[in-house]
C-alpha cells in the first residue's frame, strides 16, 4: 500500500467572527492606500473619533427621563420616556411608551429598528 | 518509494462551489478565488489554501469569480443580477454592475482596465473600470445564456461560450464574430492559456483543444465520465479534468493517456485549474469544498511535505500530519 503524502497542517478555514483580510498582513500594509497611514493622521482621527464618541454618550445621559420622539422602520414613529441603554448601544429601556395599540408602561426598543429619534434638550 | 496523493479541503463554503480562478504570481505569492452558489466568493492563498477572507455584498449565488494577475483586485457574477469589483486586499466593493439578467461571467484584460461580462441576457459587455459611471459596450449574437467569456489574443479578441451550442471568437473593436465553433452538446468549461495561444474546452466526456487564433482543433480527449471542467498544465505536459463521478483525472497530453485518477470529493467537480507555477491544481465541487492536489506527488510545496522513511518513525514527526486512509461513505 503506497504511503500518503504528509502535510505539515491543514489550511487555515474562514474566522467566524470577521470577514477577514487582515490589515496586519505584509501585503494589506504595502498595498492598502488607507488616507493617512502616518501617525500624524491616525492621531488627528483618533482624536476626533474620540471626540464623537465622547458627545454621544452625553447625549444618552442628557436623554434620560426626558421624553423621546423615535422614527421607526415600516413609518412608525412613538414616544417614550427614555430610561438607559445598554452597553452595547443595541436596546433602549423606554417607559410610557405611546403606541397606536395604547400605552406601554416599560418596553424595550432594539436599536436596529430605530431610523432616528429626537427629543428637546 | 511511490507516494499516495493527499488532496488538501480548503472549508468554508457551505454550498456548492461552481467556479474557481486563480491570479498571476505576485511578489506575495498567488491566491486564489472561489465562487460558490452562497453568495460569498472567497480568497485564499494559492500555495497553501489559507483563507485570507471572504468578498461580502452579494445577494445571490455567485456563478464566476476572477483576480487580475496582480491579485489586488477581483470580480465576481451572480444570480443578483450584477458584477462586483472588488478590492482583493482590502476585500472592500469598489463597483456593482447592474445587468438585466443573471451574470456568469467576468474576466480582467492583463491591465485590469476593463471589465467583461457575460450571462443570461446574451449580451457580453465590456466595462471600461476608470469611467464605471459610462454604459459598457455591448456585444450581441448568441441566442442563449452566456456561460464563459474570455479576453485572448493580447485583448483584442473575446471568447465565449453559449447555452447555443456554439463558441464565437469576436473582435473586440468591430464587435463582429470572426468565427463560430458549433457543437452537439453545451460546452461545460474553457479555459484560454494565453502562452501557446491554446483553447481548453469540455463537452459531454470530452476534452478538447483548439488553437485560439483560427479555432483548429488540435485533438480531443474521451474521459470516462461527463465531464465539467478541465485544465492545461503551464508547461502543456498534462492536464486534469474533473466531472459527474466525483474524480479528478490526470492525462499526458502529448500521448493522450490517462496517468492517474483521485478520489476525494463528496460530488461532482464543477471547475478545476492549474495554479500559475503548476505545482498544483484547485478543484471546486458539488460538496462545497474547494481540494487542492499536488502535480509532483511527494514533493515538497505549500504544506505538503516531503518525508523520508526513517522520518516517519523517529521522533520528529510530531510536526507532520499523516492523514488516515479515506472512509469511504
Amino acid at each position: 500500500m503506497k504511503t500518503p503524502v504528509s502535510v505539515s497542517r491543514l489550511p487555515r478555514g474562514p474566522d467566524p467572527n470577521s470577514r477577514g483580510f487582515d490589515p496586519s498582513s505584509p501585503r494589506y500594509i504595502a498595498l492598502c492606500h488607507t488616507t493617512g497611514t502616518d501617525a500624524v493622521h491616525v492621531e488627528e482621527e483618533q482624536r476626533l473619533r474620540t471626540e464623537l464618541r465622547e458627545r454621544f454618550l452625553r447625549s444618552l445621559i442628557l436623554m434620560s427621563n426626558k421624553e423621546v420622539y423615535f422614527s421607526m422602520y415600516e413609518r412608525v414613529q412613538v414616544q417614550a420616556k427614555f430610561g438607559a441603554s445598554d452597553i452595547d448601544i443595541l436596546n433602549f429601556q423606554v417607559s410610557d411608551l405611546q403606541t397606536p395599540l395604547g400605552v406601554q408602561k416599560e418596553a424595550i426598543l432594539r436599536c436596529q429598528d430605530i431610523i432616528s429619534y429626537s427629543f428637546d434638550l | 518509494m511511490a507516494m499516495r496523493q493527499t488532496p488538501l479541503t480548503c472549508s468554508g463554503h457551505t454550498r456548492p462551489v461552481v467556479d474557481l480562478a486563480f491570479s498571476g504570481i505576485t511578489p506575495y505569492g498567488y491566491f486564489l478565488i472561489s465562487a460558490c452558489k452562497d453568495g460569498k466568493p472567497m480568497l485564499r492563498q494559492g500555495d497553501t489554501g489559507d483563507w485570507i477572507g471572504t468578498f461580502l455584498g452579494h445577494k445571490g449565488a455567485v456563478w464566476g469569480a476572477t483576480l487580475n494577475k496582480e491579485a489586488t483586485k477581483a470580480a465576481t457574477a451572480a444570480a443578483d443580477f450584477t458584477a462586483k469589483v472588488w478590492d482583493a486586499v482590502s476585500g472592500d466593493e469598489i463597483l456593482s454592475l447592474a445587468h438585466k439578467h443573471i451574470v456568469k461571467s467576468v474576466n480582467f484584460t492583463q491591465d485590469s482596465n476593463c471589465l467583461l461580462t457575460g450571462g443570461n441576457d446574451k449580451v457580453l459587455r465590456i466595462y471600461d473600470l476608470s469611467k464605471p459611471e459610462a454604459e459598457p459596450q455591448e456585444i450581441a449574437g448568441h441566442t442563449s445564456a452566456i456561460k464563459k467569456a474570455l479576453w485572448c489574443n493580447n485583448d483584442q479578441q473575446i471568447l465565449s461560450a453559449s447555452e447555443d451550442k456554439t463558441i464565437r471568437l469576436w473582435d473586440r473593436n468591430t464587435k463582429e464574430a470572426v468565427k463560430t465553433l458549433s457543437f452537439e452538446a453545451s460546452v461545460s468549461s474553457m479555459e484560454y492559456i494565453a502562452d501557446g495561444e491554446i483553447l481548453v474546452i469540455t463537452y459531454g466526456r470530452t476534452i478538447a483543444f483548439y488553437n485560439a487564433h483560427s479555432l483548429d482543433l488540435i485533438k480531443t480527449v474521451d474521459a470516462p465520465a461527463s465531464i465539467h471542467s478541465a485544465s492545461l498544465h503551464p508547461d502543456k505536459d498534462f492536464f486534469v479534468a474533473g466531472g459527474d463521478d466525483f474524480k479528478l483525472y490526470k492525462y499526458d497530453y502529448s500521448t493522450k493517456e490517462e496517468m492517474e485518477s483521485y478520489k476525494g470529493h463528496f460530488g461532482p467537480v464543477h471547475c478545476v485549474r492549474f495554479s500559475p507555477d503548476g505545482e498544483l491544481y484547485a478543484s471546486g465541487s458539488e460538496d462545497g469544498t474547494l481540494r487542492l492536489w499536488q502535480t509532483a506527488v511527494g514533493k515538497t510545496y505549500g504544506l505538503w511535505k516531503c518525508v523520508l522513511p526513517e522520518e516517519l518513525s523517529s521522533e520528529n514527526s510530531d510536526a507532520l500530519y499523516c492523514p488516515p486512509p479515506e472512509i469511504k461513505a
